[in-house]
């Protein structure tokens, strides 16, 4: 159809018109050619100088709406962006053009388009040409745009709409702050608003009430959309203008009539909601919130919580009454308090109805405003009859808002993806209404006991087709109680709970198979432990549910899984009351232990084995109990044990004819064998192995011996060196110094090619022996030392770690960890008396490096607490190593080294560095130390420290004599104290002098 | 409604307008559906890419026309001229950069100017990004405006579907509508695994629920 691709001689189309049509083709058919060509010719266009007065003449003469749209975005363009260099007779063609359309001037002429009766996105685009010209030109240039306007309304419904559209687009473009407005767009917004109150909002409301009151029956259409507009208003007039005894009978009329539409009785709705809104002081607020009579439209409230209307309606009572609260809140006055607390109670009811009815879009405003509810009755009590009333409502709605939806019920049941985020979704949903219960809980006690309790028992006998989820919810809101319970409450059974606990212990559910019920169940049971503890009559039931088809046998993996878990907990809290059933427990666990000491796992069923170490904590923690007799205690745990070392022996003995193929299942199965038994011996104490039941002690250093051999068998397999440490460090802890002659061989393997992480596993090992038994692992150490520190020094770089990209690695990372534990480590030998370590023949070649590392960092780690960590360890040295004055050197060159070098760098230079921050609580610690090794050393070498110090460091940093002199003088008083704060002036002191010069960096 | 070379359909066809900053993924999430992207015309001159997608429903085949506009203005243009027409939008912006969020009410705007009353979407993309700067909880535009939201990754395809369901029901008037097969989409860009991540976030809120233990666990496992 566009075959004049010079855009000529197409009838009444002239060459512009068609290039828009061609720009704005949406049906496909043009070429791409053809519409840059369209494109580049309206460009040109554009630049023209008339370009206004050519879309103005369009907008006036094309019928075709790309064309008017086109002009009219052309136009907002050339204002927006060129305002300031358009003549004023531009402007005033504009001006007087699109005022002109908008309402409707003269349109005696036939040939004129009627852009008002065209679509609404012409009539938007028209409007916020105009909210153009009034950013730039109201109210100095185009003073009279509003008053003009309003004598056009009579015309009729399309200048009444398009006045509407005037309004709404001057508030989405100038005034809502619901969009991101720079300054300059506030400033005008601000003028705009100022000049309209005071020029022409009470001939506006006025126009808005004569057209709503003419039209209601007529055009609701049009009255919902004045009304729609008329509420974005509110919040910045005189609220005079609509609360008064014309327009608010008009709004609950319009309101409350039901032969109109939902949509005007929704508009009238919203314009009453930002009346009670509206922003002022509280005590005028509540006079007006009495005077609106909100009790009218409570009858609206119905069962048909999703109609548009019942939303709106929904939505205003629920504002009406958090202003209510908040009016309560902030009024002093009796009289104020007791008005706003009789509105809250005769608005409750209904909010109460709709939060349970209607699907109120944010939720987290009626948990907000029931908190706010719930927290004015803590300075209220006892509880008036109403309140506890209004109590039991909240409860009914958190209740109905924590339920599940049944459809979901197979998908939670199974826990495929979309019950998965179901479940996620309540757990999120629920936390703030669980909060509000707990807040309930604490006003209101009893109520919410016997709630809870009617709950539990109404869902139980209930036979309607969500009796699942209502089972599940009335769980949930006791196992969510339980937190804000106390400790002796609990345990004295306190309120309901005598009574509850018991009845949960008693009841079958018959959904028990359901796996978000079974869990909740044994949650609640687990949290309401302390109450068994107390009432043990009630022992022999817990321990049913646990150990049958309810707990640990539940057909649900996650169910039975999650049940080890927790019985493991009940038997940590309740085991002294459990000797007298532990033959029962063994027993009901027997398959389940046989299943886990025959450990065959195929890869597959791996996944699935971390239950059998919460079981065998659980066993180790009943064992473990010196009420078990001797006999027993060895013969149930050597009846674990062997079978599992065997395996463990026969998979070692066999190593060497592996198949390349088997080596993972195997390794992974040694894993799992290593785990058990840790999980098995968490439950037996130092005191009991190595005292009153040795027996037990040698039955654990022989499985040591066996999981050792591993060590050797397999050597280098990470996995693997990680279980067996955690092992090691167990057995340090329980069997004590019986375990060192196991360790060298040990460390010797655990220390063969290993990696950074498992090098770092291995310093928290001899940190803990060294922590536990000091001097008494000298000879171990002393053994091990050269190699681990040989090993470190070769991989971890002697001062600092590059940095910059690329260097924010995995392997970096790991770096790093190992020099930080490298130097706790040397921390704990230090300050164990064990520092001769680094004296010791086998260790001396490392004596140099390790000095000059540790002198780097505690002058220069980034980290603060690692050079307070080398000062430390330097004092200690410097103690031990260096006697008294005129003493003899114990370590040739030490004092030299330290009295020039340490001294200098570490206690003056690092600390002369702006970055030394004084004011950092971890850098005041810092330079605590460093302070007390200044002292330190001025006691181990009197006079040549201050030779050394303050003779030759001090002048090199520009020390004046007398600072000097003073610095002395303190050092060689009594008061460490009062040194440190002089010294740390005469730092301060010298960086000023220093003026920013880095001179000692 | 069609381009250049492509076919006229049979079948309901809708035009989509998808809105939002510069940057904010909304050409990657068009082109994640492959058939689209073997389909879709490019027209760099005037600053929008229509690409067909079409999905099958119960009700039988659907195409939706997503005109993706550039987001930035330097590509000029007809700016909210393509919006004419539209009969659905989604609006996106990047959960990794609170500037995109604070421009939705602004794009809301520029939209409803033009095309009054029809089904929005938002999409907050990029959620497998792990620094996220606007939580799923400061998202409350669309509760104002009553649009729908969903959390999106175009990269993993994660919701893929979910906006244009959400458009397709509201279209239909049929609530129920679903679609009964899978459009072919491009692979996964980044191994973010959704499962896991919600996982881990499901176990983080389950062990914040969690009273503190009774003891302090073994400090060895």
């Amino acid at each position: 159809m566009y075959q004049g691709l010079g855009f000529k001689g197409f009838r009444t189309m002239d060459d512009l018109e068609q290039a828009i049509l061609i720009m704005f083709d949406e049906s496909g058919t043009v070429d791409l050619e053809l519409k840059q060509k369209a494109k580049e010719y309206c460009d040109k266009i554009k630049e023209e100088q008339a370009i206004c007065r050519i879309c103005i003449e369009r907008l006036c003469f094309s019928n075709l709406v790309q064309v008017q749209f086109w002009c009219l975005q052309t136009l907002h363009e050339v204002i927006r962006v060129g305002y300031s260099s358009m003549s004023l007779d531009e402007r005033y063609l504009i001006r007087k053009a699109a005022f002109s359309i908008a309402c409707c001037e003269g349109f005696d002429d036939n040939s004129v388009v009627r852009v008002l009766e065209g679509p609404a996105f012409i009539k938007n685009k028209l409007a916020q040409v105009l909210v153009t010209l009034i950013y730039f030109e109201y109210p100095l240039i185009w003073s009279s745009v509003f008053v003009d306007f309003l004598p056009h309304l009579s015309k009729g419904v399309a200048v009444i709409d398009m006045f509407s559209r005037i309004l709404n687009s001057l508030d989405d473009e100038l005034i809502s702050l619901d969009y991101p407005r720079t300054p300059e767009e506030m400033a005008v917004s601000g003028r705009v608003k100022d000049a309209m109150r005071q020029q022409c909002v009470p001939q506006i409301v006025r126009a808005w009430y004569d057209i709503v009151s003419m039209y209601k029956n007529s055009d609701q259409e049009l009255c919902t959309s004045v009304l729609d507009s008329m509420r974005r208003y509110i919040s910045w007039i005189d609220i005079g203008l609509i609360v008064n005894d014309a327009f608010v009978p008009l709004l609950f009329e319009l309101v409350l009539v039901d032969v109109l539409s939902e949509q005007l009785r929704g508009a009238a709705a919203g314009c009453l909601l930002a009346v009670v809104s509206k922003r002022m002081d509280h005590q005028t607020k509540i006079s007006l919130l009495q005077s609106l009579q909100i009790s009218r439209v409570f009858g609206l409230v119905t069962d048909d919580g999703d109609s548009e209307l019942a939303l709106r309606i929904a939505a205003l009572l629920t504002g009406y009454a958090v202003e209510v609260l908040e009016c309560f809140k902030r009024l002093n006055s009796e009289d104020g308090k007791a008005v706003s607390m009789e509105l809250l109670d005769e608005v409750l009811p209904s909010v109460f109805y709709v939060m349970q009815k209607c699907e109120l879009d944010s939720t987290f405003n009626i948990v907000q405003f029931l908190s706010g509810y719930v927290a004015t009755m803590k300075s209220l009590s006892p509880l008036r009859e109403k309140q506890l009333l209004h109590v039991g409502q909240i409860l009914e709605v958190i209740r109905s808002q924590i339920l599940y939806e049944p459809i979901y019920r197979s998908n939670l049941d199974i826990l495929d993806k979309i019950g998965r985020e179901e479940e996620d979704r309540m757990v999120e949903f629920r936390k703030d209404l669980f909060v509000l219960l707990r807040s309930v809980g604490r006003v209101a006690p009893d109520i919410t006991q016997v709630f809870i309790r009617n709950s539990i028992a109404s869902a139980i006998a209930s036979t309607s087709d969500r009796n699942v989820e209502e089972v599940e919810a009335a769980l949930s809101l006791f196992y969510a109680f339980g937190e804000s319970v106390t400790d002796e409450a609990m345990k004295a059974g306190s309120g309901l709970l005598s009574e509850l606990v018991p009845m949960l212990l008693s009841t079958r559910f018959p959904c028990h198979s359901n796996r978000l019920v079974a869990l909740v169940y044994l949650e609640t049971i687990t949290r309401y432990l302390k109450f068994i503890q107390e009432n043990t009559q009630y022992i022999p039931m817990v321990l049913s549910v646990f150990l049958d088809e309810r707990g640990i046998y539940h057909q649900n993996i996650n169910v039975s899984r999650r049940a080890s878990y927790l019985f493991m907990r009940v038997v940590k809290l309740l085991k002294v009351k459990l000797v007298p059933f532990i033959e029962t427990i063994l027993q009901n666990l027997q398959d389940t232990v046989v299943r886990i000491t025959s450990i065959n796992y195929s890869s597959k069923e791996l996944l699935g084995s971390e239950d059998g170490s919460h079981i065998l904590e659980a066993i180790g923690l009943l064992l473990g109990m010196d009420d078990v007799p001797a006999t027993k205690q060895s013969d149930y745990l050597s009846s674990l044990l062997t079978p599992l070392c065997q395996q463990v022996e026969a998979l070692v003995m066999n190593a060497k004819v592996l198949m390349p193929e088997e080596r993972p299942v195997k390794i992974a199965n040694i894993q799992q064998i290593i785990m058990a038994i840790n999980s098995l011996s968490k439950g037996f104490s130092e005191r009991l192995v190595t005292h009153s039941r040795p027996a037990i002690g040698v039955m654990f250093k022989q499985t040591l011996d066996v999981l050792l051999q591993v060590l050797v068998v397999f050597p280098k397999v990470e996995p693997l060196r990680s279980k067996v440490t955690s092992f090691i460090h167990r057995m340090v802890d329980t069997l004590g110094a019986s375990v060192f002659p196991c360790l060298p061989k040990a460390m010797e393997q655990l220390l063969s090619e290993s990696e950074p992480k498992e090098m770092v596993g291995l310093l928290l090992l001899l940190n803990q022996l060294i922590c536990k038994f000091s001097t008494l692992v000298y000879d171990i150490l002393d053994e091990v030392f050269p190699a681990i520190i040989g090993r470190i020094l070769s991989i971890i770089p002697r001062d600092a770690f590059p940095s910059g990209p690329g260097t924010n690695t995995e392997e970096f990372r790991e770096l790093q960890e190992l020099q930080r534990t490298l130097y706790t480590f040397l921390h704990v030998i230090a300050m164990h008396e064990l520092s001769s370590i680094f004296l010791s023949p086998k260790s001396r070649d490392y004596l140099y490096p390790l000095m000059q590392m540790l002198l780097y960092a505690s002058c220069k780690h980034r980290e603060i607490l690692v050079r307070k960590a080398c000062v430390q360890i330097f004092i200690r040295l410097i103690k031990d190593w260096c006697a008294k004055p005129q003493g003899e050197e114990k370590v040739p060159g030490f004092k030299k080294f330290v009295m020039e070098t340490f001294a200098t760098n570490c206690c003056l230079y690092s600390v002369l560095d702006r970055a030394f921050e004084f004011r950092d609580a971890n850098t005041h610690v810092l330079f605590g130390e460093i302070v007390l090794a200044q002292k330190v050393m001025y006691e181990r070498f009197g006079d040549d420290f201050l030779v050394h110090f303050v003779s030759k460091g001090f002048p090199a940093a520009h020390c004046s004599q007398e600072l000097a002199e003073q610095y002395c003088h303190k050092l060689q008083g009594s008061d460490v104290k009062a040194l440190k704060t002089f010294y740390q002036e005469l730092i301060e002191n010298l960086r000023i002098q220093q003026n920013g010069s880095v001179v000692f960096r | 409604m069609a381009l250049p070379n492509q076919q006229t359909v049979n079948y309901p066809s809708f035009k989509l307008v998808i809105v939002g900053d510069g940057g904010t993924g909304k050409t990657t999430f068009v082109k994640r559906h492959l058939t689209g992207e073997f389909e879709k015309k490019y027209e760099p001159t005037i600053g929008v890419e229509v690409h067909p997608l079409d999905f099958f429903t119960n009700c039988g085949k659907i195409r939706f026309y997503c005109w993706d506009t550039a987001g930035q203005e330097k590509f000029g243009g007809l700016r909210d001229g393509y919006y004419i027409h539209g009969q659905c939008a989604i609006i996106m912006f990047d959960v990794t950069a609170r500037l995109t969020y604070k421009n939705v009410p602004t794009w809301h705007r520029d939209l409803c100017r033009v095309c009054e009353n029809i089904p929005i979407v938002l999409c907050g993309n990029k959620v497998d990004v792990k620094n996220r700067q606007v939580k799923a909880k400061q998202v409350t535009f669309h509760r104002k405006k009553n649009l729908q939201y969903y959390e999106i990754s175009a990269k993993s395809n994660y919701n893929f579907e979910k906006p244009f369901l959400y458009l397709a029901r509201k279209l239909a008037g049929d609530p129920a509508l679903h679609f009964v097969e899978s459009p072919a989409l491009a692979p996964p860009e980044v191994q973010i695994d959704m499962a896991a991540q919600q996982q881990h976030e499901a176990e983080l809120a389950a062990a914040a629920s969690q009273p503190l233990p009774d003891d302090d666990d073994d400090a060895f496992e």
